[in-house]
Order: C-alpha cells, then sequence, then structure tokens
C-alpha cells in the first residue's frame, strides 16, 4: 500500500497534552458503582430467585460472619482448616435447595436486566478535552470490584486499602460501608468464588490454590481475556446485532418446545435485554451530552459536546458513519462490557484494518484531517487507560503493574497476502507516542512483506522507552493457529489478545489467562526439596537409587508435572463450570460470533474457537536446573544425586564454592550452549504436551503459554532452592527469558537460546524480554541493529520479542525520586506499566535485568 | 582437514560498533607491534597466557594445591600468583569455582571456528553483518586463515579485517580474495616515533597500504588518538599529506580507551601504566588538519 504521509514525530496536540496530564494527576480510586447497582437490583428483585426463609436469612447472617473470618485468617496466609471448608459445604447444599436461580436459566435473564439496571443508573462523566466520552468507571482512573466475581475477597483488606504500600487505592468511607454492610453480605454466597469452593470434591485443592507456590488460577476474579466483535458493532450497530438474535428465536420459536430449546430462548432473550439496554444507554449519553452543552459557556467545547451528543442520537444503536463515531461507539461497547465483566485482556484487536474504511472516506471527503485523526486514537487511548484491575494485595506480587491488558494489533497481513500496514497503522502509533500512558498495549505483525519505513517508525517510537510496540512474528503464529484448527483464513486474522496470546477476533474465546504453572515446583516434588503441604494425600514422584540418568530425572518430572497440572486444570474446570453455571455475561455473549447461533452463552462454550490458557513458570530456571544436574552428578560426579539434594535442600549453607562453581561454570539457558538448551527445549516440549491433552468445561483445549506476568516473582518467594544455585525465595525467570545474570554472551545468543524452546504447541503465546541499552541502537544505525534482531530471531523460529529500551541510570533515579518520574512507562510482561506502580522486588529485578552493551 | 589450529583468545558476539551491522568479532592472540598503549595488553603474545583477576578471588583455597609449579599463594584473605613461577598450564582455571582465572588464548580447529562464527548467520543476514578478523594481529595466523576464510566466505559471510599492517604482504595476499573490507591502523607517519612507541618500524605498514591502494582495495584507515604520544598536529599533518598522497579522502579518528590499564596486573606482560589522559579536546584540531588535505575525518 502506498503510504501518503508518514506523520512526523513529535507534533503535540495541546488537547492530548492535557488529557495525558489529567490522566497522569488522577487518583486511583476504587469503583463501586457495578457492585452497588447489580445489589441494587438484586435486593429489590429477590422474588424471581428466591422464596421467602427466615431460617435463610438468620443462617446467612452467622455465615457471613464465620466467612469474615476465614478470609481474615486466609489474608494473613494461614490455611483454612478442614473442618470449616465442611461446614462451608454443607451449607452450600443449603442454599442450594433454598434458591431457585441455579436450577432455572432465569439467571442469565436475571443478569441481563441487572446489566440494564446499572446502565441505567450509573453517573455518566464527561472530562474535560475528551472527544471519546464514555467511563468505565465513576472515578477518573477506577478500579472496579466485581462483587459477583471473587470481590469479597477484599474484606480483609478494605481497612488499609487507602494505606496500603503497593498500590494504594483511594475510597470513600460511604464506599466501604457500603460494601461492608450491603454489598458483600448480599453477595459472599452467590459469588463465583462461593460456588468455586463448592464445587470442589477434595478440600485440600482450596488450599493448594490459595497458597500461591504451586499454581495460580486466575479465573476467580473472571474470565474476560477476548477480542469482541467491536467491528461489528461499529458496521451493524446494536439494532443489526438485535435483528440478528430475533432471527434466531424465530427460527427457534418453530421449533420444538422442548426443555432445550426452551433454555435456548430464554438466553436469547438475555441478549435482546443486553442489547437494548446498550441502545438506550445511547440515548442516556445524547442527552446527558446535551444538558452538557446546554451549560457549557465555552463556546468550542459548546460545539464539540453538541456534536458528541448528536453522535449518540444514531450509535451504538445504528452504524457509525463517520471515523469519529467508529472510534466512539467502540469505545461505548467496551465501557458496558466492563460493567459485566472484569477488566482483564478485553482487547480491540485490529484496528488499523477495520477502521481503515472509515479514515480513508473521512480524509477524502475533507471531513477530517491527519491531525485530527491522531487527536482522535488519542483520546480512544487514553480512555482505555482509565481501567485498573483490582488485586487483593496478595495478587499485586502475581501480577504487578496494575495492567488490565487491552491490546491493539497493527500490521499483519491482508487476506491477499499483502503488507497489512496501512496510514492507520502509522497514526496509532504517532497518537501513542504522544500519550505515552500505561495501556492500551500496542502488538506489531511482523511478516516478510512488513515494510521497513513501519519498522523504522516502530523503533523510534520504541526508542523513546517504555516498551511499546511488542513485535510478533505471523508465519510461526499462524502456523500455530492452523495446528490448533483454526481456519487458514481465521488464522491469518489473528489478533494478539492482551498481553501475547493470539486469538482470532470476534471468533474465539481463549480466556488465555486461566493459570500459572510453576515449573520449579514440579522440580522440587522430583526432588523432594519443597515446603508445604502440597500432596499431603498424594505421592509425589521422587527420585530414589534408581534414577541413575538426567533422562531418569526428567521422567519423574514429567510425571510430577502431570500430577500438578492435574490438580490445576480439576481446579479451572471447576471454576469454568461455575462460570458456566452461575455467572452468565449475556452482553459479551452478544458480541462475539457462536453464542446466537448456537444460543448458548459464551463461558458455556458459546463462542465459535474455544480455549483456555495455561502458563509454565520458571522454564529457564527448570533447564538451568537440570544442566547443573547432569554436570554435577553425572558427568563430573563431584558429588552423587543424594548428597547434592541435600546441599540443596539446605539452601546451599556451607556450600558457597559449590553454588559459585554452579552459577559461574555450568552452562545457562541464553547462552546459545546446545547443551543446556536441549534441556529448555526438552521441558517445554513435555510441558505443551502434557497440556494440549487437557480439555477444558467449554469443549476445547488447554493452550500452553510461556510468560508470566509477574508472578515469577509470587512464585519465586514461595518456591524452595533449585540445583541451578537459586536460593530459596528468590525469583525465577520471566517468560522464555534467560535468569537474570546469565546473558553473558549478549542479546544474539539469549535470542537462539529462546528459538530453541519448543513452540510448535505453545499455541498460548510466550514473551521474550530483550533489554537493550539506549546507547547501543541511537539514530538510524541503530534501527539496523534492532530490525536485525527482530528479524534474525524471527527466521531463527522465534514466536515474540519486545525490547525495553532504557538506561539504568534513569530507573536508578526513579526509585529514588518516584514524584519527578509519575510518567516512566516499563515493559514488564506482555504488557507495560508506569515504573511507580511496580512492587519494589518488580523494581530490583528491573533495574537487574541484563542490559546488552558492548 | 584442518592443517593448523588458530589461536584466540576472545570471540565477541553482538559486536555493532566495528563495521556494519551485528557482528563477531574474533580475537586472534599474538601480534608483531609492541604499542606501549594496546588496548588488548592480553593479545600480544602468540602462545597462550594466564589471567588471574584477583578482585574475582572469594578465598575459597580451591587454587593453591592445583598449580603444579607452586605459582599460586594466598596471602592476605586472597590469592595471588607469581607470573615469573607461572607456565601457563591451566589447570588452575578448572579449579576456581568464580572465574578468577582464565587461560588466555584457546586452540581452534577450523570447524571449531566455522561453528561459532555461523551461530549468529541469521543476524548477519538481517542485519547487513558478518564476522570480524581483529586481535592481536589476525593476518600473523595467515596459514590458519588460508584454510578458514574460503569456508566462512562459502557459508555466505561478510568478512572484514581490522588489522595493524605490520608484516610481509605475502601473508595478507592470499586472503584477499576473502575478505571484503579492511581497517587498517595509521598510529605515526614518522618511523622513529613508530619504533620508539610500538617496538618497530612502520616501513612494512606503510608498504601494505600503499599495496591495498593500488589494488583498490575498499579500505578505512584508522587513526587511533593516544593524547600526548601522536595527537600533535605536526605528526599528523604527516599522516594526512601521506593518504592524501595515496587518494585516500577520509579517515576515522579513534578515541582512546583507558580500560587496559586495569588489565595489566592480571596477567604477565611488560606493558606499563600510562596515566594517559581521556581528554578529547585535540579532536576539533585534528580534524581540521585532515581537511587541509581533503581528508574527512
Amino acid at each position: 500500500m502506498l503510504m501518503k504521509v508518514r506523520p512526523i514525530l513529535g507534533v503535540k496536540s495541546s488537547r492530548l497534552k492535557s488529557l495525558r496530564r489529567q490522566l497522569l494527576d488522577a487518583p486511583y480510586e476504587l469503583c463501586t458503582q457495578k457492585s452497588y447497582w447489580i445489589t441494587d437490583y438484586f435486593k429489590s428483585n429477590t422474588h424471581l430467585f428466591q422464596k421467602k426463609s427466615v431460617i435463610r436469612d438468620i443462617v446467612e447472617k452467622v455465615h457471613y460472619r464465620s466467612y469474615k473470618k476465614s478470609l481474615f485468617s486466609l489474608a494473613k496466609g494461614q490455611e483454612l482448616d478442614q473442618k470449616k471448608i465442611a461446614i462451608n459445604h454443607k451449607l452450600g447444599q443449603f442454599y442450594a435447595k433454598n434458591y431457585h436461580e441455579h436450577l432455572t436459566s432465569s439467571l442469565q435473564v436475571t443478569y441481563a436486566k441487572a446489566l440494564a439496571h446499572t446502565l441505567e443508573n450509573m453517573e455518566l462523566k464527561v472530562y474535560p478535552d475528551e472527544l471519546i466520552v464514555g467511563n468505565c468507571s465513576s472515578k477518573r482512573i477506577g478500579a472496579p470490584v466485581h462483587t459477583d466475581l471473587s470481590g469479597v475477597l477484599l474484606v480483609p483488606e478494605l481497612a488499609d486499602l487507602t494505606t496500603r504500600k503497593v498500590n494504594p487505592i483511594e475510597m470513600s468511607s460511604q464506599q466501604k460501608e457500603q460494601l461492608e454492610d450491603e454489598i458483600f453480605p448480599f453477595w459472599f454466597n452467590k459469588s463465583v468464588l462461593f460456588h468455586t469452593s463448592q464445587t470442589f470434591d477434595d478440600p485440600a485443592l482450596l488450599n493448594d490454590m490459595l497458597s500461591g507456590g504451586y499454581f495460580i488460577l486466575t479465573q476467580i476474579a473472571g474470565i474476560s481475556h477476548l477480542t469482541p466483535n467491536y467491528q461489528k458493532v461499529i458496521e451493524v450497530g446494536f439494532l443489526g446485532i438485535k435483528q440478528e438474535i430475533k432471527t434466531e428465536i424465530e427460527k427457534l420459536k418453530k421449533l420444538e418446545q422442548s426443555d432445550e430449546n426452551v433454555t435456548k430462548l430464554q438466553f436469547l432473550k438475555s441478549l435482546v435485554i443486553s442489547t437494548d439496554a446498550a441502545i438506550d444507554y445511547g440515548v442516556r449519553w445524547s442527552k446527558k451530552l446535551s444538558e452538557l452543552a446546554m451549560v457549557e459557556k465555552d463556546e468550542k467545547r459548546k460545539k464539540e459536546l453538541c456534536e458528541l451528543a448528536e453522535m449518540f442520537k444514531t450509535i451504538p444503536a445504528k452504524p457509525a458513519e463517520s471515523f469519529h463515531q467508529a472510534l466512539q461507539s467502540m469505545m461505548i461497547t467496551h465501557v458496558i462490557v466492563h460493567q459485566e465483566s472484569f477488566q482483564h485482556g478485553v482487547s480491540f484487536g485490529r484496528l488499523d484494518q477495520f477502521l481503515y474504511s472509515y479514515y480513508k472516506k473521512d480524509i477524502e471527503s475533507g471531513k477530517i484531517d491527519d491531525e485530527k485523526v491522531v487527536e482522535l486514537i488519542g483520546c480512544f487511548l487514553g480512555k482505555a487507560a482509565e481501567l485498573l484491575p483490582l488485586f487483593f494485595e496478595r495478587a499485586t506480587e502475581y501480577f504487578s503493574g496494575l495492567s488490565s491488558a487491552s491490546g491493539i494489533t497493527l500490521g499483519g497481513s491482508t487476506p491477499d497476502s499483502d503488507d497489512a500496514v496501512n496510514e492507520l497503522s502509522y497514526l496509532i502509533l504517532s497518537a501513542y507516542d504522544q500519550m505515552r500512558l500505561r495501556q492500551p498495549n500496542i502488538h506489531v505483525r511482523v511478516n516478510e512483506n512488513t515494510s521497513r519505513d513501519f519498522l523504522n517508525y516502530s523503533f523510534e517510537i520504541l526508542k523513546k522507552g517504555g516498551g511499546i510496540p511488542a513485535f510478533f512474528n505471523d508465519p510461526k503464529i499462524i502456523t500455530s493457529l492452523i495446528n490448533q484448527n483454526y481456519s487458514s483464513e481465521d488464522a491469518h486474522a489473528y489478533s494478539v489478545v492482551g498481553c501475547s496470546e493470539w486469538g482470532v477476533p470476534s471468533k474465539s474465546f481463549p480466556a488465555a489467562g486461566a493459570g500459572f504453572i510453576n515449573l520449579a515446583f514440579a522440580l522440587n516434588m522430583t526432588l523432594g526439596t519443597y515446603r508445604g503441604d502440597f500432596l499431603q494425600d498424594r505421592r509425589g514422584n521422587k527420585i530414589s537409587d534408581s534414577t541413575k540418568s538426567i533422562e531418569d530425572v526428567l521422567q519423574l518430572f514429567e510425571l510430577n508435572l502431570k500430577e500438578l497440572l492435574d490438580v490445576a486444570v480439576t481446579g479451572n474446570n471447576c471454576i469454568e463450570s461455575v462460570h458456566a453455571n452461575y455467572r452468565p455475561t449475556p452482553f459479551l455473549s452478544a458480541i462475539v460470533e457462536g453464542p446466537i447461533q448456537k444460543a448458548k452463552d459464551l463461558n458455556a462454550g458459546g463462542s465459535i474457537y474455544n480455549s483456555s490458557g495455561f502458563q509454565a513458570v520458571g522454564l529457564a530456571d527448570v533447564a538451568n536446573s537440570l544442566m547443573a544436574i547432569q554436570q554435577v552428578v553425572f558427568t563430573q560426579k563431584k558429588l552423587t544425586l543424594s548428597e547434592f539434594v541435600a546441599v540443596i535442600d539446605s539452601n546451599f549453607k556451607d556450600y558457597d564454592s559449590l553454588r559459585s562453581y554452579i552459577l559461574n561454570r555450568v552452562p545457562k539457558y541464553g547462552q546459545d550452549n546446545l547443551e543446556v538448551d536441549q534441556f529448555s527445549q526438552k521441558v517445554s516440549e513435555i510441558y505443551s504436551r502434557l497440556v494440549s491433552e487437557l480439555t477444558h468445561q467449554r469443549g476445547g483445549r488447554y493452550l500452553p503459554g510461556f510468560w508470566t506476568m509477574t508472578t515469577h516473582q509470587g512464585f519465586g518467594k514461595r518456591t524452595a532452592a533449585l540445583p541451578s544455585g537459586r536460593l530459596h525465595g528468590e525469583c525465577l525467570s520471566n517468560g522464555i527469558s534467560p535468569t537474570l545474570g546469565s546473558e553473558k554472551y549478549g542479546p544474539t545468543a539469549a535470542l537462539n537460546s529462546a528459538s530453541n524452546v519448543d513452540s510448535d504447541l505453545a499455541g498460548n503465546g510466550m514473551i521474550l524480554n530483550q533489554k537493550v541499552d539506549k546507547q547501543n541502537i541511537s539514530g538510524e544505525r541503530g534501527n539496523v541493529i534492532l530490525e536485525g534482531l527482530l528479524r534474525g530471531h524471527f527466521n531463527g523460529g522465534g514466536i515474540q520479542v519486545q525490547f525495553n529500551i532504557l538506561d539504568q541510570d534513569t530507573l536508578l533515579k526513579a526509585r529514588k525520586n518516584p514524584d519527578l518520574y509519575k510518567d516512566l512507562v516499563v515493559r514488564i510482561s506482555g504488557y507495560s506499566a508506569y515504573f511507580n506502580d511496580l512492587t519494589e522486588d518488580m523494581k530490583d529485578e528491573l533495574i537487574l535485568r541484563n542490559t546488552h552493551h558492548v | 582437514m584442518s592443517r593448523t589450529l588458530a589461536n584466540i583468545f576472545d570471540i565477541q558476539r553482538f559486536s555493532i560498533h566495528d563495521g556494519q551491522g551485528i557482528r563477531t568479532t574474533v580475537f586472534f592472540k599474538g601480534c608483531s607491534l609492541n604499542c606501549q598503549w594496546c588496548q588488548n595488553p592480553e593479545s600480544k603474545a602468540p602462545k597462550s597466557q594466564l589471567y588471574f583477576d584477583q578482585a574475582k578471588c572469594q578465598d575459597c583455597k580451591s587454587c593453591i594445591g592445583s598449580c603444579p609449579s607452586g605459582a599460586i599463594s594466598n596471602g592476605a584473605g586472597k590469592s595471588d600468583v607469581d607470573f615469573n613461577m607461572c607456565n601457563d598450564c591451566g589447570q588452575c582455571v578448572e579449579s576456581c569455582p568464580n572465574l578468577a582465572f582464565e587461560l588466555l588464548g584457546k586452540s581452534y580447529t577450523e570447524d571449531e571456528l566455522l561453528d561459532s562464527c555461523l551461530k549468529d548467520q541469521s543476524f548477519y543476514e538481517s542485519s547487513g553483518g558478518g564476522v570480524t578478523l581483529s586481535g592481536g594481529e589476525a593476518v600473523l595466523q595467515s596459514e590458519f586463515l588460508q584454510g578458514f576464510l574460503p569456508k566462512l566466505k562459502e557459508a555466505g559471510v561478510h568478512i572484514l579485517l581490522e588489522t595493524a599492517g605490520n608484516y610481509p604482504f605475502r601473508l595478507l595476499s592470499p586472503l584477499l580474495p576473502y575478505i571484503s573490507h579492511i581497517y587498517i591502523d595509521m598510529k605515526f607517519y614518522s618511523e622513529d616515533k613508530h619504533l620508539k612507541y610500538t617496538g618497530s618500524s612502520n616501513q612494512l605498514i606503510l608498504e601494505n597500504l600503499g599495496k591495498l591502494v593500488e589494488m583498490d582495495f575498499p579500505l578505512t584507515v584508522r587513526v587511533p588518538g593516544i593524547n600526548g604520544i601522536n595527537t600533535d598536529i605536526d605528526e599528523n599533518e604527516k599522516i594526512a599529506s601521506h593518504l592524501n598522497s595515496l587518494g585516500i579522502s577520509e579517515v576515522e579518528l579513534l578515541k582512546y580507551n583507558s580500560l587496559w590499564e586495569s588489565k595489566i596486573s592480571r596477567i604477565d606482560t611488560a606493558q606499563k601504566q600510562l596515566n594517559i589522559s581521556n581528554n578529547e579536546d585535540y579532536l576539533h584540531e585534528l580534524k581540521k588538519c585532515y581537511s587541509k588535505y581533503d581528508i574527512r575525518a
């Protein structure tokens, strides 16, 4: 495609500058809006789903008191005692008998109406200067609490939420009272959290899940992680979608009224309610904007508000007719999604592709120019930065950086296999350059046709810091999707969901962030060096006198990993079945392909492509450990296996020299050493194979991924010493990156090691962090080096790479004077974050992460 | 079959400052000059030699017994090496868990070196880089290179030579068909100064440079600026005038790097601390000087 204009970097819009300032200065606040309104709806319509019962009311009161106590002891890191779990279970059965809701599909309708109720009542906020409106939360930067999911976990932390050390969140005393007195007591025995614990057969599973050392299951907080069909909303509007639903209803009505069909009709009815709610919501916005315009004194702003009010007379009900309308329609839909679902990984897809015709039409008619386009996109990007995920304190160790990981994908190829880069691809990056907030995430798809000019443009953006954009290798990813039974056409249309996972926009429900598995723990099971109660009733497969080779160790490791995965998958399947049975998402189901045709909720398997993602954590640590065992025990015979295990078990106490020997003289993953890379290859192959064999609740397969967010920190703290010389409590490696300090042969060696990681089955993505010293990549020469690293890695089989371009100095200064560096954005895992929002451990890690320079 | 072995003291990957693109630089051991300011004092001797970095010693004493000639002693909480007694056998290297010892100079067969050089081939291709032969003086190992370079070239790798130029041309000429570009140093024009500071006359260097120019071989002349030794206008006028007479229109002025001074206590070398300043004020004047001779610096 011929580029008409290449936007110049650094042209500053004063509007965007002002928006950026507003967003950087805004405090982080708790948003209780959704919780408040759905509670309000449920409470005033209790008759719809439960019988009156005085006994139950009393039982609930007493139960809540004891439930709260359990949450407090959990927060202190204590295990739940088995008796309490059993009593909880019994009470759950009691409630089940006393509710209608769980037995009928009216729950879908109830939740759809609760959403409509929220949309009718939630506060509509318009901030100065913005040209795209829609507030996901009641605060400028808000962390919505989802009491219907797992918000109740916040109970023990409410008192300290505003003062906690990491990521304090402001909250009013009124909000606190509402939560404590009205909201939590109502939801504690109806939420996904509660039902999940009910669904676990083995009470020990709950403790294993909550211990945080073996695996992490995230979906208790919500599933999300998908790219809705925003394109369809723009193109046909909610009226169009409603029409489609109605057609299906008519078809069903003509069939026999079996139980199944009645259920289906109920479900479709809930979709109609949701789409109607979206349409009405647009009307509300139109009125609100007119009112604001009426009282606005500034003529220019008045005009802008009038234009927006006018726009909302048609969208999102009807198709968007301009570029501005398209962005606005998409954003208002994004807002509605977040009144229903948890704010994690809800992504926008290939914006430069599906907005291009709107752009082209408006440019050609002279309605807008590129400068205006950048301004509109900038306003849009700013909106996406208004959301914060709400993590309870321990979760911040695992997901530091407060990213809700909304992804935007650029470039790639057109259906005719041409370079898909167009003017909008540049303009979106240019708008990002002016905003530079912690999100959304921007991802660039790269293939052999991707224009060098666009890559260079991306590098210039990247070189200013912030780690955006990240790069994805088209041919490898498309092949991987086709291997997962995606049609070739769909595979070519993939976009990145959230951090690094792939999905086909609107057609897949990848539930990509479902779980994280600590590989190092499986190794500790093998060596018998783990602490804690995991497997108290089960038996790990420990090494013995008959363990004679590293292959024997690997065999046991595989058995243990399988056991660990089985436990984690059992847990995740329970969580997913709870979502399917107790927490339908009728609105999201209306804007993803599949649920309408199948008349089945997204959470129950309605989408066309279904999968759940499980990530492996600590790949490099395990590879290095196997290498250390091989060298110390089997080739150099310095110690016997049991002697070596005893040393590791003592956390290398009095074995400094041996530890130094291992750290310095045993090859490490990341050094392009075939012997150790063969272990990372083998371990990744075992993991991917085991995960791919597992099936989940929605009728798809589990997909293995290799990215960590900051779970490598959280797991690390709870993981015993390893043969690699890593001491108890030290962090594990992130993504498929080498361990800290082992990249002594530079980035090309590290990239080569990474391309040896088995990626054939790794359908949920992998992340490679490369920190590059600023001075090495300055100027056009630097672009040649960056392109060289990128293409060299991709040609060698790499999947993804992201560069953190920083100088150590800035990070050190930022740690000392946080106030001066409010806007310092750094790359963490598959997302970026403000440096100030990180845990202290994560800050240290970033400072330590290898910098390559000569 | 490999006829000879190469002696190499370092292979540096992701080398991005000498030559175009991403490169691997191979440092050949042994040099025919003895520059007082040599950045790599360990590169001079042709044979392998011991390197000992006392700062890395953790006083575990593993090395003491490992030395057959008793060159290692243990004093104030650190090991120490008496280089006069050391015969560079390298036994201590394996004994140390902290990498305080290193035997500089490893033997490579053609195939071993080829393997190392091709590890980053995909990055050479994606960045227009390749392999840089450096040292020491790579050309002194011409016999090895005559077998090795055809294989490297055959694999499609761009080859660049960094050389001091001090050897008979017959060592270089058989290598030229495989080399795409040469970086050659010009430290002095005056023979007496050259002799004084590098221990050798510069006649061969000037001769070789002349021959390369005559062949129209792609090359870059580099002048390393050693403050107070060759940064005076007088000497540079002579260099410039000579280059001008050869029709050379561009030189690269290299900045002085004093990092080597910390290395000399770790190896057996006669090189002494020079305390040369890193001041680069002279650069401006030198640029003017070269431009008088129509040479871009």
